[in-house]
């Protein structure tokens, strides 16, 4: 259990945790659409 | 849950030798949302094969079981921890691509129906949660402190209340704790109820996500019941998570007219650095799909993206939750936690049975 409650927007990392998801996010969703990652399997 | 929680640090090093720490911990969360995949299939596979009636036991359980058997029966060594911290970054990311599988009339139509209960959950949990912890004689900033963790967004919401409002690293912690152990009870109870009140899927997604307050815990807890309920409480929360801001906002001003809090200068800056981001994300992969930007095939490629991006946040669900760490927070706040959110529980539930009879969900 993580009970850190230090407020790490203060941190030095460059972008958030939220930005970091976008980021890898619509990275794999421009991956999907030109191809380069297909029929992903569940 | 707020937008202000960057990347695990994981050590002053290079961005490389960064990267290569979270390795390990990362393979570890695969390895469990794995392992949790194979025993839904071979549990079902084995029961069928031997005609036996057993309850469908989802991967999703099975994920977070392991992890919990592992982290409260022996010491995770320290070399996985960075990893196993990516957890809400899976979370953010898999929600992101779950925007995919939603047609945006949908989010519009169910996103406007969870906005307006948000609204009065948020209300409610608030005017709830302070008179509790009056009651019980809690300091107020603790007392601040759980109640918006319990309307808003759980734990994310309490870290950036915490700066906001100069609360104690002490009150943190114990808000925090509180909200996790009850945050697991829920996974449990909150299916287990559903299942008896023979709840439809989007009746229970939407009182998942109203009700359960960490966003990872209610996304499970969704998932848990069926894949639709799993959608329709990924969108409830994220409604709620949306209002964040707000709501810390609200608090910070109330601290700093009593003196005990910086005053908030520029409040749309404030209001925006608050705001959850990937909720943007969300509304837009749900657009993009919309537009018809991808095909039939690459939609079902990206929904699977975002399963297995859950799958890897159930097994650090299951990873985080120490009970003897929670055991040590002590019992008063934890109480006050617990009766708050077992309010919380049947007024949300009350809020979506009445939307249920006027909607029709």
């Amino acid at each position: 259990m993580s009970t850190d409650t230090s407020d790490s927007s203060r941190k030095g990392t460059s972008f958030s945790l939220d930005t970091w998801a976008l980021i890898v996010a619509f990275l794999l969703a421009l991956a999907v659409r030109f191809g380069v990652l297909k029929n992903i399997p569940w | 849950m707020a937008s202000s929680i960057s990347l695990p640090r994981v050590g002053s090093g290079s961005p490389l030798l960064n990267a290569l720490r979270i390795v390990p911990g990362v393979l570890l969360l695969a390895g469990i949302g794995y392992a949790g995949k194979v025993l839904e299939r071979s549990g079902n596979a084995y029961a069928k094969a031997h005609h036996w009636t057993f309850p469908n036991i989802e991967y999703v359980l099975w994920a977070i079981l392991i992890g919990l058997v592992i982290s409260n029966t022996m010491t995770i060594p320290k070399l996985f921890q960075s990893g196993i911290d990516t957890y809400e970054f899976w979370l953010k990311l898999g929600i992101v691509l779950l925007g995919s599988r939603f047609v945006l009339a949908d989010v519009l139509k169910l996103g406007g129906i969870s906005l307006g209960l948000v609204v009065i959950e948020i209300t409610l949990s608030l005017a709830l949660m302070t008179l509790l912890g009056r009651l019980f004689k809690l300091k107020p900033k603790l007392t601040s402190l759980l109640a918006i963790g319990s309307a808003v967004c759980g734990v994310s919401a309490i870290i950036a209340a915490k700066g906001a409002i100069d609360a104690d690293d002490e009150d943190s912690s114990f808000a925090i704790a509180a909200i996790l152990a009850l945050g697991a009870l829920s996974l449990f109870t909150f299916p287990a109820i559903a299942h008896s009140l023979h709840m439809n899927d989007v009746s229970y997604g939407l009182w998942a996500g109203l009700g359960i307050d960490n966003t990872a815990e209610a996304t499970a807890a969704g998932a848990l019941y069926s894949d639709a309920a799993g959608k329709v409480a990924v969108l409830a929360k994220t409604t709620r998570n949306a209002m964040i801001g707000f709501v810390v906002l609200a608090y910070a001003i109330y601290w700093a007219g009593r003196g005990q809090a910086e005053a908030v200068d520029n409040k749309a800056a404030f209001l925006w650095k608050k705001f959850p981001k990937f909720v943007l994300g969300f509304l837009l992969m749900s657009s993009l799909v919309g537009f018809h930007v991808f095909s039939k095939g690459q939609v079902a490629s990206l929904g699977n993206l975002s399963k297995w991006a859950f799958l890897l946040t159930f097994a650090g669900v299951g990873l985080r939750t120490n009970f003897r760490d929670m055991s040590k927070q002590g019992l008063r706040p934890f109480i006050v936690g617990a009766l708050g959110e077992i309010l919380i529980a049947c007024l949300t539930l009350g809020l979506v049975v009445g939307a249920n009879r006027i909607w029709g969900l």
